[in-house]
């Protein structure tokens, strides 16, 4: 009985001994991986950090400002001014129906021959 | 068995089995010995270990601190103005460095601009830490790990950096090396809670909560692209400019020239022209007598005394007489004007008289009311008290009416000049953002709403007649409205009349006021032979010009009709 029972002991010594030792081992690799990966995000964070701060200074009105100076001429870029601001209340309002008369007229004079555009162009 | 009897002991001989037995007592007994004393040094050596304080700061530095981030600072529109960036710092460890000589010279094929000797003396010896060299680029990390040099190593620091460079200088301010604000905003967040938050470690990482400022970068950049195009165009010894949210208190733009690249802080120490010390914010910590600017002051508190109303006239006919001194008008009428008169024509004369109908010493208490003898409540630490005398003489108190014998800062004006025009309610300003409800919460009524209708049309009249027309033309339609100040600087011992400080404190829309301007030019020249040289030609220019190019961002539309400008006229004077 005592005999048998050491040889289930010594069984399971030597199954926790070999399981402990590949844990171990185990434990090893997935530590290495571990600071590796954080190396890796470490590395990436910081390639992150300037990559968004090169993003924001692109972005700057002070870098934006002399690109818009340097191609002022070629594109010819000013300021807006007061005049060039509309609101929507001057816009003028839209007829109440499509005039039908003065289309018709239009498509006849074409038909005749004769385009009120061309002669307007003429005589100017 | 006499022997036996007579003998000391009694002999007795032990068993083999007994003796056996005996020996591996003994056995055990060494054996339990043994291992207690290797227990022992186990245990010894543990309790050694556990009590040893491991040497973590570098230079007397805990690590932490050293790395320890910032948040990144947004403004209004959510636009970065400072963000971190992690970059490599080399350090060395003198006590694993085998060949000193070898490193020394390997090193500097990386980094040539290391001094030799000081380069030996840092890796010779027995420290456990050395700072080579800070904040490096990932490349030169690359190639110092080429050089396989042992006992050297990085370590990955947080570096500030400012996107807009130059631009928002005197807003952000600047950090050490070690990640510390020495000056602007950042200071003003270290001193708040940040250095606390660093200090118990809390501070580490990248997700710290970006701070939103008040700032909108791109009024921002309007307001700088103006002043440094003012400082050619007027051949100006410094300029400086402050636009604020006259509802919230926020400020939107705060631009000082010179001024110096936070990412290089040293350039704030650097001369320019030949001047020491010139790079200073001169919106915050600039005291200067503002001149006419100070006529709106003057005005407002008169008339909300109740004393002087806007159909008063005075007499501006003779200059005002204090024993030796004659105060005179520059380009006086010399004759009997009113109160929208004397404010339009910027009458010396009038506004003195005007000043003593309300009376010098409620005038005094009024300048206290406005806040204009303590430094304002502001983030940013740069702050210089304003002199303003704690009791008026006659004289004084005359001088005073018009901005003279008094140095307050812009930020001051700019404060009194929203209260004016935002029903009387004077706000505290804010480098942070706000909404308008906050904001109410610090309102102080220093005028009533009456006086501050008054004092709108007032600042419209000057626009449209008076001094403000050059400013008006440029930034036609947007309602502007302000006073020009053209302050005779003190050189040596008496003022001096060409140079000047030209100012121009202004607010628009009036019709419905948002926000107000000051605009400093320091000692301005003739942009040409035609021109003149008092503030309306440059400092008013400059505020039309800004106003302009920001009020289209800020969403205010242009509108030309008249009716706007008719209603600011009040009912006694239609």
């Amino acid at each position: 009985m005592i005999r048998m029972l050491n040889i289930i002991l010594f069984c399971t010594t030597l199954a926790a001994l070999v399981g402990v030792y590949g844990l171990k081992y185990a434990v090893e690799d997935i530590a290495s991986e571990k600071t590796a990966l954080e190396r890796k995000i470490d590395r990436q964070t910081g390639e992150l950090s300037l990559l968004k701060a090169d993003w924001s200074y692109l972005n700057q009105p002070a870098h934006v400002g002399p690109i818009v100076a340097r191609h002022q001429e070629a594109l010819a870029l000013l300021p807006t001014s007061q005049e060039q601001f509309g609101r929507m209340d001057n816009l003028p309002m839209r007829p109440a129906a499509p005039d039908t008369a003065a289309l018709d007229a239009l498509l006849n004079s074409l038909d005749a021959g004769i385009d009120p555009i061309e002669q307007l162009i003429e005589a100017n | 068995m006499a022997i036996l009897s007579v003998g000391a002991e009694t002999i007795s001989l032990d068993g083999g089995r007994k003796s056996r037995g005996n020996l591996t007592k003994a056995r055990i007994r060494w054996v339990v010995a043994a291992l207690l004393l290797v227990f022992a040094t186990v245990g010894g050596r543990l309790i050694q270990l556990g009590a040893t304080v491991t040497d973590s700061t570098i230079e007397g530095v805990a690590r932490d601190v050293i790395t320890a981030s910032r948040p990144p600072i947004l403004d209004r529109n959510g636009l970065e103005m400072a963000v971190d960036i992690r970059v490599p710092s080399l350090f060395a460890e003198p006590r694993r460095i085998i060949d000193v000589e070898e490193a020394v010279h390997k090193l500097r094929t990386v980094l040539p601009d290391l001094d030799e000797d000081w380069l030996r003396k840092r890796l010779t010896g027995d420290k456990g830490f050395v700072w080579i060299k800070r904040e490096l680029t990932p490349a030169i990390e690359e190639k110092v790990f080429q050089l396989g040099i042992p006992g050297l190593d990085f370590v990955t620091e947080s570096k500030r950096f400012y996107p807009s460079g130059a631009e928002a200088s005197h807003v952000l301010g600047a950090v050490n090396i070690d990640n510390q604000g020495t000056m602007g905003i950042e200071k003003h967040m270290d001193d708040d809670s940040l250095a606390l938050l660093q200090s118990v470690g809390l501070a580490r990482g990248n997700d710290l909560t970006p701070v939103s400022l008040s700032i909108d970068l791109r009024v921002q950049h309007a307001v700088y692209e103006q002043l440094v195009d003012a400082l050619a165009r007027y051949k100006a010894i410094a300029a400086a400019g402050v636009v604020m949210d006259v509802r919230t208190g926020e400020i939107l733009a705060l631009v000082s020239l010179p001024d110096f690249d936070p990412n290089n802080p040293s350039t704030l120490f650097q001369d320019y022209n030949g001047v020491k010390n010139d790079r200073f914010n001169r919106i915050t910590s600039g005291i200067y007598e503002l001149g006419s600017t100070f006529k709106t002051i003057t005005m407002a508190g008169a008339i909300d005394s109740g004393k002087v109303r806007i159909t008063d006239q005075f007499d501006a006919r003779f200059g005002v007489r204090f024993g030796r001194f004659t105060i005179d008008d520059f380009h006086g009428k010399h004759r009997i004007l009113s109160v929208p008169e004397i404010y339009k024509y910027s009458s010396n004369i009038g506004t003195i008289h005007v000043m003593q109908a309300m009376g010098k010493d409620d005038f005094r208490a009024f300048l206290s009311k406005i806040g204009m003898d303590q430094p304002v409540p502001f983030e940013l630490p740069e702050m210089r008290k304003p002199k303003v005398p704690a009791k008026f003489s006659e004289i004084v108190a005359a001088t005073s009416s018009f901005g003279h014998g008094l140095s307050v800062s812009p930020l001051h004006m700019v404060r009194a000049v929203a209260a004016f025009v935002n029903d009387g309610n004077m706000v505290v300003p804010t480098m942070y953002k706000r909404s308008e409800e906050e904001a109410r919460k610090t309102y102080v009524p220093v005028i009533s709403p009456s006086t501050s209708e008054e004092i709108r049309y007032l600042m419209r009249l000057n626009a449209l007649e008076g001094s403000g027309t050059r400013m008006n033309k440029i930034a036609n339609g947007y309602r502007v409205g302000g006073k020009t100040g053209t302050a005779e600087k003190v050189v040596g011992k008496s003022y001096s009349s060409d140079k000047t400080l030209s100012v121009f404190a202004s607010a628009f829309p009036l019709d419905d006021p948002r926000y107000a301007m000051v605009i400093l030019v320091d000692e301005p020249q003739r942009e040409n032979a035609q021109s003149g040289t008092t503030a309306g030609w440059n400092a008013g220019e400059v505020t039309g010009r800004i106003v302009q190019r920001v009020a289209p961002m800020l969403g205010i539309a242009p509108d030309f009709s008249e009716m706007l400008d008719s209603e600011l006229v009040p009912p006694e004077l239609r």
